[in-house]
């Protein structure tokens, strides 16, 4: 194998050797050709900074992200969601009302209806 | 799937509230980074983010559990950032702002440093901000697939699986592109950074 060559195959293997992806073998190809070679030496240490610097490359999202998403899916959903809050009960409790309201027409069923169908009070 | 993430699932499909911003505020700054550091602009940033949970509360039921939740709203936030990436090459010319790394600038120029330098004295804090532009301006200058790959990687730190999960591509195509990519980044950052 040529110098040149040599060069590529080590170059070509720089990701998997930083990340310790790379079989025994050819790892001990690398080492080698890196310690003879000073040219790959700054190479490999170019590379390793650049991939370390991208992990730096961090950034939160502003701050009122949130608000501003819940405002999108308000507007597009024409406030069926995340629309202003009641004050007492934080969204009209649908649910619990249709609840209340089969109970209230099953008592009325049961005290007025059930107990005198006919509205006539049985004599003694 | 965990025993936690299939509860959050279950109340994400009946449209619950609070659900869906505990989803907003878990993913919200992984998502808004991987579209910042695709697109360069933190402005269509934050726009292409907000579209991408807006995405995930409408298409939710769209949603199987066979990827994990987080690499799912990622490869949403990929795909919209990819959308908006070629709407802006058509509408501008030739797509000059984003590739030139123009837009790369404002990253750098907006007032903030990167998250980990926002305790430092003012002079890291200037160098940080740097730094960070001339990474940007040079991420900028791959080509999209190869920028994707190195954000996925190395600037959100996704493991092999997930990145297969989010590209469809195997992962032998996803090493060797990635180091092209990294190769390309190293080239061109030689003798702007010290």
């Amino acid at each position: 194998m040529n110098v040149t060559d040599s060069h590529a195959r080590a170059t070509e293997a720089f990701s998997a050797y930083v990340e310790g992806d790379l079989g025994p073998a050819e790892r001990a190809y690398v080492d080698e050709h890196l310690s003879t070679c000073l040219q790959c030496r700054v190479a490999l240490e170019r590379f390793r900074r650049t991939v370390g610097r991208l992990g730096t490359l961090k950034r939160s999202a502003p701050g009122t992200f949130l608000e501003k998403v819940q405002a999108q899916i308000n507007r597009r959903s024409r406030g069926r969601f995340f629309g202003k809050r009641h004050l007492l009960f934080g969204r009209i409790p649908f649910e619990w009302l249709s609840l209340a309201m089969i109970v209230a027409m099953l008592v009325y069923y049961i005290v007025v209806l059930q107990s005198s169908p006919t509205g006539v009070v049985p004599g003694r | 799937m965990s025993l936690g993430e299939r509860l959050l699932l279950s109340r994400l499909v009946k449209r619950d509230e609070e659900a869906f911003n505990e989803i907003v505020r878990s993913y919200g700054d992984r998502v808004y980074n991987l579209v910042l550091r695709l697109v360069g602009s933190p402005a269509e940033a934050e726009d292409i983010a907000q579209e991408v949970f807006v995405t995930v509360f409408k298409s939710i039921e769209s949603y199987r559990g066979e990827a994990k939740l987080s690499t799912w709203i990622l490869r949403i936030a990929a795909n919209h950032s990819k959308n908006r990436i070629k709407y802006l090459a058509r509408r501008r010319t030739g797509g000059q702002e984003l590739r030139d790394g123009s837009d790369a600038t404002d990253v750098a120029d907006e007032g903030k440093a990167p998250v980990q330098a926002h305790f430092d004295a003012p002079d890291v804090m200037l160098e940080a901000a740097e730094i960070e532009r001339i990474m940007q301006a040079a991420i900028a200058e791959l080509e999209e697939e190869q920028r994707l790959l190195v954000v996925l990687r190395d600037v959100e730190e996704l493991s092999y699986d997930e990145i297969v999960e989010i590209t469809g591509l195997p992962e032998g195509t996803v090493k060797s592109r990635l180091h092209r990519a990294r190769m390309a980044l190293k080239d061109l950052l030689e003798g702007k950074l010290k």
